[in-house]
């Protein structure tokens, strides 16, 4: 037996995607994941409703190291390595560190962004069986594909086939390892 | 998270003939096919004869050192200065455009936000190199890293020059990180629908390997909203510390509380007028008369009209605060500046800025495309004006008549000008060619927003 990544069914409006995976999940199915051109809502929350996001979280955090380590280095040079009396100021003047404390926050704060939305979306990752599905490359454009693994105890070719059919799939097909 | 949460009633955002197939196709085309329009191939060479022009002007600063332009005692900031103000300005006003109203949910932000950003992204090398350019010796301007770069001493980090070189090097950064999350679902469609193995390579390679599941695009909106909601207050930051730059300084002219703002608002009206020339000239030249439709500029167009209405305010306190205060240095460089040698500048910018512009309240100025572009490119030379209006006369009339004296610009001047121009104009067309320049995943959203009306 050929070894298969699972089986797609490929509809042409965002709603049928979402009622076939509001079905297959009552089913019991777990393993399956939606390829859509554009944010549909609430299709994230639908599949996976345990999932917590915790990006805002980590860019949060970024957020308070960028502002330390901003604050740190402005320090460390005014007042610890180097001082010098400018003006008859304090050394650790900091109405004067705010707009570098600010603006190295908002640095990191952007990269964390960036890199944390890579990792959470398991990226860089040039293959993926899901680019061998027949007409994928239309996800992008204007289709909405469903795709069940067959990592998922109760897969059967067969049974989903006629589901996606149900729900008014244009095309099924199996996609392979 | 959707883009938008109601499209207006009377006008429709993207034509009616416009499908998610032929957005992506169109869209994705202008990256794809061989063939490139003569405009493209005219206004590359026209940037690249330019960008010439900048490199043979830099290798004589190099030699030259800055002597070469008008500048000297007492007018020691010359055109260096007051462009750099002028393109960080430019480039501000597509992260205005781009974040602010991606925050307010404005449906015409979506078609528009990515011509906002590669005018951004072309516009930002421009300004941080003038800076440099103005230094006596470029070659170490690296001591501005906050690092003990030279014999242990690190730079001095309570001066807004110093707060200013790191506000621009945050926001290039940035920019390019904010810019590459908005991009990467369309980098996908180009590599989908790329027919070529070298362009397929190409875009595959750039896209990361994404594949527009509900986990990536959650991750996605999310990550991108959050960033929005950083870059809108990021880019008023960069813009103000500009301004603190003159603020800080006691030069009559420049010693206003109100120069922060005053700056920013001159980046909103400045950097729409650069993004409505843009879209002008993209809509035109793309044929994407369905995509960037009239909505879209008479959006831009009143966008523009508030900078106008703000800048207006602004040019009053600017006025007023010498007259009714009683520095009397104050006061005679303000009559200066709109009686002396430089007035027609003066006097130039007010109608440029303020007076023209009003004519967008009319709706019939904002149908026309031909009236827009030419009361965009008014502004855009009224704000040059502006920022050579702030910094020049004001040091060329300060406290002691001793210290007076006019600058005016020499040939490498106008190259140095030339120059930066041709560097946008390259950087803006290699874009133009190499990324969609719609944000297709965002207008899809507006179609089946549309179609299911």
């Amino acid at each position: 037996m050929s070894q298969i990544f699972g089986i797609v069914g490929v509809f042409d409006r965002p709603e049928a995607v979402t009622d076939a995976a509001k079905h297959l999940r009552s089913l019991g199915f777990r393993a399956m994941d939606a390829y859509t051109p554009y944010p549909v809502e609430g299709l994230d929350q639908l599949l996976r409703p345990q999932r917590r996001m915790m990006l805002p979280l980590v860019m949060f955090a970024a957020a308070v190291a960028g502002a330390a380590w901003g604050y740190f280095i402005q320090t460390w040079d005014e007042v610890l390595n180097y001082p010098i009396n400018v003006g008859g100021r304090p050394h650790n003047s900091w109405p004067a560190f705010i707009v570098g404390t600010f603006e190295f926050m908002l640095l990191v704060t952007i990269a964390a962004g960036l890199f944390g939305f890579l990792a959470s979306c398991r990226l860089p990752r040039l293959y993926h069986p899901i680019f061998n599905a027949d007409a994928f490359g239309r996800a992008s454009v204007d289709r909405f594909v469903l795709c069940v693994e067959a990592r998922d105890p109760s897969f059967e070719v067969e049974h989903l086939r006629r589901i996606f059919e149900r729900f008014g799939a244009e095309r099924v097909a199996e996609v392979p390892a | 998270m959707t883009v938008l949460i109601d499209l207006p009633r009377e006008a429709p955002v993207v034509g009616p003939g416009v499908t998610l197939r032929s957005l992506s196709e169109e869209v994705s085309n202008r990256v794809l096919l061989p063939n490139t329009p003569r405009w493209w191939w005219i206004g590359f060479a026209l940037g690249m004869a330019l960008l010439l022009t900048f490199v043979v002007q830099l290798i004589w600063l190099f030699i030259n050192g800055v002597g070469i332009w008008g500048i000297n005692i007492p007018v020691a900031w010359g055109f260096a200065i007051a462009e750099y103000v002028w393109w960080i300005a430019l480039a501000s006003g597509g992260t205005i455009v781009s974040a602010l109203f991606f925050l307010t949910r404005s449906p015409w932000r979506s078609a528009t936000n990515r011509i906002a950003e590669t005018m951004l992204l072309s516009a930002a090398p421009c300004a941080g190199l003038l800076p440099i350019m103005h230094l006596g010796r470029q070659g170490l301007f690296y001591w501005l890293f906050p690092y003990s770069s030279v014999m242990g001493v690190w730079p001095q980090v309570r001066s807004p020059l110093w707060w200013d070189f790191v506000c621009l090097l945050c926001y290039i950064l940035m920019s390019i990180m904010y810019y590459y999350t908005g991009l990467l679902p369309d980098l996908a469609t180009v590599r989908d629908l790329a027919r070529t193995r070298w362009k397929q390579v190409f875009y595959g390679v750039l896209a990361l390997g994404w594949h527009g599941s509900a986990r990536h695009w959650r991750n996605q909106q999310t990550v991108y909203a959050v960033m929005s909601a950083i870059m809108a207050p990021m880019v008023i930051s960069v813009h103000s510390v500009v301004g603190l730059d003159f603020a800080g300084g006691i030069t009559p002219g420049w010693h206003s509380t109100q120069f922060p703002p005053y700056f920013f608002f001159g980046a909103v009206i400045s950097g729409t007028a650069l993004i409505m020339m843009l879209t002008i000239l993209v809509r035109w030249g793309y044929g994407l008369e369905d995509v960037l439709t009239g909505y879209h500029l008479n959006a831009l167009a009143k966008v523009m009209l508030v900078g106008s209405v703000m800048l207006g305010y602004a040019y009053v306190w600017e006025a007023w605060g010498p007259i009714y205060g009683s520095d009397v240095a104050e006061r005679t460089q303000f009559f200066y500046r709109i009686f002396g040698f430089y007035a027609a500048c003066y006097w130039g910018k007010i109608a440029l800025n303020i007076v023209i512009p009003q004519l967008l309240w009319l709706p019939i100025v904002r149908r026309s495309e031909v009236l827009l572009f030419s009361i965009s490119a008014g502004i855009i030379v009224g704000m040059w004006l502006e920022r050579f209006v702030i910094v020049i006369p004001s040091l060329s009339h300060g406290y002691m008549p001793s210290y007076w004296g006019v600058f005016f610009p020499t040939f490498w001047d106008w190259a140095a000008l030339a120059g930066t121009i041709g560097l946008f104009l390259s950087l803006f067309f290699l874009l133009l060619k190499l990324v969609p320049i719609v944000s297709m995943s965002e207008v899809r959203e507006i179609v089946a927003k549309e179609r299911s009306r």
